[in-house]
């Protein structure tokens, strides 16, 4: 497994790769879609959500009907809706909800408990297997030493 | 004299293993005869699902955690506990219990009444009344089901599972207690108004159609299969005795209740059998489950495979 920064990706070519997102997720909000764009399959590990808008607000309630209406799946709604000790910035994206609900997609919201050679291991047990990972550099240097 | 929540989040992290960490072809497979497994599928099948839903109990108990440290620590068990669903379904693989598509088994009637019941009002339930039904449910899970597993089987891997499993549910069962007694240390006035609400009619009878047969049902089953009642007493005893150790879990309402219920529950000569749980096991049984609706999406998400691509 290769592992990436969280601007070190756009020089991968991730055509047919596994890839896995690991980033705070006001920057995973970011890079998702262009990355799903271009992966076969693409993992994003959230630690904590954050709201979304369609538009430079700073209003709640607008990422609230956002997440509502673009988001189908009432669990998958759950998990994106951050909670009472969240942050209360909203990040602008048009499209990371879009993407997120790709079928080459998969949002995963159990805590990453350690990076191993071939992907993450998560809480539930799970070991999720990727050829690259892209993760904010203090972390990627971390691994690597 | 706090409770340390930081040290202990830091503990669960540190202990974190993985289905990947265990061989599941390891040799002990054929001790599972055709006799046990025909005896333990069902009890197995409801283990899987009392985990499972308990995950989502605690996905429930993170939206309104007391702090940051305890929303982490409750996130991490949330996760845990699918853990757990997901070896004990690799353990029902492992001895031939699921069929070719290695599914989750069907849950029952009640066990789906009580998913709908945690997906409408799951998030809605005030703080206490969850975070005292949790710790029960543990031990009576820890205590009762997983000794009574252990003793019928005899598969080292099973019993290499359980260690982990059973060390887990010690922590967990630790931070339930710990957060009954930092609730019950708040100001009296809020711990009264969080409990009235908990009395709104249609969330105590939800509670009592729901739960009340769901939990006699499967006290039946297991004591049917040789569970010996004793066990369940000793695991109602020790619910009691380390609540009535804490210094403020006692100040609880909703402790009490569960406390009296669960008295009941183990005692099968109580009225409560004749006149209210054995009446609503039967009805409940009537219950058509379409009326019920599609469960949400966290009910597909447990699996036997150690690793995804
Ligand atoms: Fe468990
Ligand atoms: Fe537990």
């Amino acid at each position: 497994m290769r592992i990436v920064d969280g601007e070190g990706w756009r020089d991968v070519d991730l055509d047919g790769l596994r890839v896995g997102v690991w980033m705070p997720a006001a920057e995973a909000v970011r890079i998702v879609p262009a990355v799903t764009a271009r992966a076969r399959s693409v993992k994003v590990f959230q630690d904590a959500p954050v709201w979304v808008a369609p538009v430079p607000v700073r209003i709640p309630t607008v990422a609230r009907l956002h997440l509502r209406l673009t988001v189908r799946d009432t669990w998958t709604r759950r998990l994106l809706t951050p909670g009472r000790f969240g942050g209360r910035d909203v990040i602008v994206s048009r499209s990371y909800y879009r993407a997120l609900q790709r079928s080459n997609c998969k949002l995963i919201t159990w805590p990453v408990y350690a990076v191993v050679t071939q992907g993450v291991r998560t809480a539930e047990g799970i070991e999720h297997r990727v050829d690259v990972l892209i993760t904010p550099d203090p972390v990627r240097k971390a691994l690597a030493a | 004299m706090t409770y340390d929540f930081e040290a202990m989040l830091q503990t669960i992290k540190d202990k974190q293993w993985s289905l990947a960490d265990i061989d599941w072809d390891a040799p002990g497979a054929e001790t599972m005869t055709d006799e046990l497994r025909a005896k333990m599928r069902p009890f197995m099948a409801d283990l899987v699902w009392i985990e499972h839903v308990g995950a989502r109990g605690f996905a429930s108990l993170a939206t309104k955690a007391p702090t940051p440290v305890v929303k982490e620590i409750y996130e991490y068990f949330h996760a845990e506990e699918q853990k757990h669903a997901n070896a004990e379904l690799a353990l029902m693989k492992r001895w031939g219990m699921l069929d070719e598509d290695g599914q989750m088994p069907e849950p029952n009637i009640n066990v789906k009444m009580a998913i709908k019941v945690l997906d409408t009002y799951g998030d809605n339930l005030p703080l206490t009344g969850l975070a005292a039904l949790i710790p029960l449910l543990e031990c009576a899970l820890d205590g009762a089901l997983v000794k009574f597993l252990l003793d019928e089987v005899s598969d080292p891997v099973c019993h290499e599972v359980f260690r982990h499993i059973n060390s887990d549910e010690a922590r967990h069962i630790t931070v339930d207690f710990q957060v009954l007694e930092l609730i019950g240390a708040g100001p009296l006035h809020k711990t009264l108004i969080e409990s009235a609400s908990l009395l709104h009619p249609q969330v105590v009878l939800g509670l009592i159609v729901v739960f009340v047969p769901l939990i006699n049902k499967m006290r039946d089953n297991i004591v049917a299969m040789g569970l010996s009642e004793q066990k369940l007493y000793n695991a109602v005893k020790r619910y009691s005795s380390i609540g009535g150790r804490g210094e403020f879990t006692r100040r609880l309402p909703a402790y009490h209740v569960l406390r009296t219920q669960a008295s009941m529950v183990i005692n099968r000569s109580h009225p409560y059998h004749r006149f209210l749980a054995d009446p609503l096991v039967k009805v409940t049984s009537f219950v058509p489950a379409r009326l019920l609706g599609r469960p949400q999406a966290w009910v597909d998400e447990v699996t036997h495979e150690p690793i995804a691509s």
